[in-house]
Order: structure tokens, then sequence, then C-alpha cells
């Protein structure tokens, strides 16, 4: 079983995949026209935001920019621990 | 008659639109079809070289934007084919010698006479390819699988379609491909670069000594027979006709039989 993973799947870490990661990482930036270090300011304000209604759990938060055909997506997971309201 | 008008274009340079032009254009002709390739990148000519046509070519398209001569005049009929023309680019003049409008104006006149009308682009973004995708209905974007190729043809492909309007198709030609680096996971597959840019594929044509050497002698590959590149030239003419050309495997040379297996349920395809 292994032998066949190994044979049909490209394994993580070649080139091939290390260049396809790159490329999507830059083409979402790319095509939104998002100068560098913004998004790290969009997900301060949004985490304080957010923060503002629920008490978080530390050092969960996740944010991820993905490519959706040629559109893309900000993905955001606030884990929460209880409302503040 | 109202014929096709299509650009071809990438971007980044050297990646192969004077190529694929010229293997286009002989192939469609191939066919049956008239056409007639435009060579746009004014002041770099290249297409009458790679045609072998350099030796005939008496008057250029910018002339016949200033008037100097008849369109007639300024096309090369290929020594093989009279169902093939060549509208040279202007080699002593520069980008801005032609705009837009006179663009639109050229191809909607081409059109008329021939089924294809192929314009050859120049790289960049500027002038020279606003001016060369005027009067197009149609694009081939044409990319390598490295990194900054294909960045540069998102970025024609996202100009592309901010002109939805005029330019209503485009498809992709992956140029260069090395078949044994993609079975072997050095470089980006078809899929890859298929998956990153969001398009429709057109054809690929794989890295090929056989490129250089009909170049040098003048005759396009896609005119002579025994060439894998010649062959993925010839399905992309025939795709643009509205066949459907399955995408045939395309085995690296020398493999081993570990590239043999992955290959196998991994194609690579012209
Ligand atoms: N599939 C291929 N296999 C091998 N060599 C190739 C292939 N395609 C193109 N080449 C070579 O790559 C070089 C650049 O090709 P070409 O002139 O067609 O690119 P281009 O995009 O028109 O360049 P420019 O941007 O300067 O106009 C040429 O030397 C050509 O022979
Ligand atoms: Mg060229």
């Amino acid at each position: 079983m292994q032998l066949l993973d190994w044979l049909f799947k490209v394994p993580n870490g070649t080139a091939a995949v290390t260049a396809k990661d790159r490329m999507r990482t830059m083409l979402v930036h790319d095509r939104l026209e998002l100068p560098a270090g913004k998004l790290e300011v969009l997900e301060e304000e949004l985490t304080a935001v957010v923060a503002r209604y629920f008490d978080l759990e530390p050092d969960t938060t996740r944010f991820d920019l993905q490519q959706m055909d040629r559109k893309a997506a900000l993905i955001a997971n606030f884990r929460l621990v209880r409302s503040k309201c | 008659m109202s014929g096709r008008v299509i650009v071809i274009t990438s971007g980044k340079g050297g990646v192969g639109k004077t190529t694929a032009s010229a293997n286009i254009g002989v192939a469609l002709a191939n066919t049956g079809a008239s056409v007639c390739l435009v060579d746009m990148d004014i002041g770099l000519r290249n297409l009458d070289i790679l045609m072998g046509l350099e030796n005939r070519v008496v008057y250029n398209l910018v002339d016949v934007v200033e008037e100097r001569c008849k369109l007639r005049q300024a096309l090369v009929k290929d020594k093989r084919m009279p169902n093939l023309n060549l509208l040279p680019a202007a080699q002593t003049r520069d980008k801005t010698a032609v705009d837009a409008d006179q663009m639109k104006k050229l191809c909607e006149e081409l059109k008329s006479m021939f089924d294809f009308v192929l314009i050859d682009s120049p790289a960049g973004i500027e002038s020279g390819f606003q001016n060369a995708i005027a009067g197009a209905e149609e694009a081939i974007v044409i990319t390598t699988p490295e990194m900054s190729a294909v960045r540069d043809a998102d970025r024609i492909i996202g100009l592309l379609e901010a002109r939805k309007d005029e330019i209503t198709q485009y498809r992709l030609v992956l140029n260069r491909l090395r078949p044994k680096m993609v079975a072997n996971a050095d470089m980006m597959g078809v899929d890859d670069v298929l998956e990153i840019l969001s398009i429709k594929l057109l054809g690929v044509v794989p890295e090929d000594e056989d490129i250089i050497i009909s170049t040098n002698k003048g005759e396009p590959v896609s005119g002579t027979d025994n060439t894998r590149s010649g062959l993925a030239f010839r399905n992309i003419a025939r795709r643009l006709r509205g066949e459907e050309v399955p995408f045939m495997d395309l085995e690296a040379k020398n493999d081993t039989w570990v590239t043999k297996i992955v290959n196998f349920f991994n194609p690579v395809r012209v």
C-alpha cells in the first residue's frame, strides 16, 4: 500500500509541489492587487472586532486566502469560548 | 467571408509566441483554410524568418497602415501553400507606428479575405500588446510551465477578461513541456498549470529540438511528419477548427520503469 502511495501520489516537498504552492499564493495577491502586509493588518483588525463580542481561544485564529476559479476567498476561522455580551 | 481573428500572446518574452503562430498557421493552411499571419512585433520582426520568407518581404504592415501600398501588395504568399500568407512587421519602426483603431480597421479588412487571421503579439502588456489584441475576437495564451511565465500569463488572462465583450474566448497552449521532469515532479505539469490559471486547454507542445532545426530551415515543424511538436501543433489547429481531438499521451523519452508507471496513471498529453 505504501509502495502504491509512493508511486501514484506526487510527494510533498518536490519542486513541482513547491512551485504550485508558491504560484497559488502569488497569484491570489496579484489578482487582488493586494500590497504586501495589508492582509496582516486586516486580520488584526478583524480579530479585534470579533474579540469585542467573544472570548477567543488563544492562538487558534486562522486566516486563509484561497483561490476559487479566478476569484479569491478569505476564509477566517475563530474559535469562540463564550459570548461577552 | 468573415474569418476569425485570433491573437497569440503571452506576457513574458521568449516563451514561443512566434513559433506557435508560424506552426499553427501552417497547420491550419494544411487543413485547407485560408490563413493570414500578421507579425505585430513591430521593430523586432521574426515571423518571416520562421516561415523562411525573409527574402520575399517588400512592404510591411506599417506601409499598409500609412497607405504607402495596398494591403494585397504587402502580403507575402508562402512558397509551399498559396492559401498561407504573411503580413510582415516593419523592422525599422517601433510599437507606436500603429494605433488600436488602425489595427481594428486592418483586421476587419483581413477577415473579409481569410478564414483565419493569426496575430503574433509582442511580449509585454504595454501599447504593442494592446494594439495586437485590438482587432482580435479570440486569443491563444501561451506559456511554459515555469513560474515567471505562468505569472505573466495570468496577468494577460486578467487583461483579456477585462475585454470580454471583444475577446469572446481564450485558451491556453502550454509550450516546452518536459515530460520526464514532470514525471519526476521536478516541474509543474499540465494539470497544475491549468488549475492555477483556471483556463481551458487548447494544446500542449513538448520541448523539442526539432523546433530549433525547423526554425533554421525556415520550415515550421507542423508541416513535417514524425515530430512530436509538429503533431502537437496540428492537433491545436484541428481543435481551433472545432474538432474534438483527444489529448494524446506524451511519454518521456529514456523512461525508467518508475516514470513509466507514473506516466501510465498520470499521462502527459499533447
Ligand atoms: N517547444 C519548443 N521546444 C524547443 N524550443 C522551443 C520551443 N518553443 C520555442 N522554442 C524556442 O524558444 C525560442 C523563443 O521562441 P519564440 O521566438 O517563438 O518566442 P516568442 O514568445 O515569440 O519570443 P518574443 O517574446 O521575443 O517574441 C526560440 O529559439 C525557439 O526556437
Ligand atoms: Mg516573437
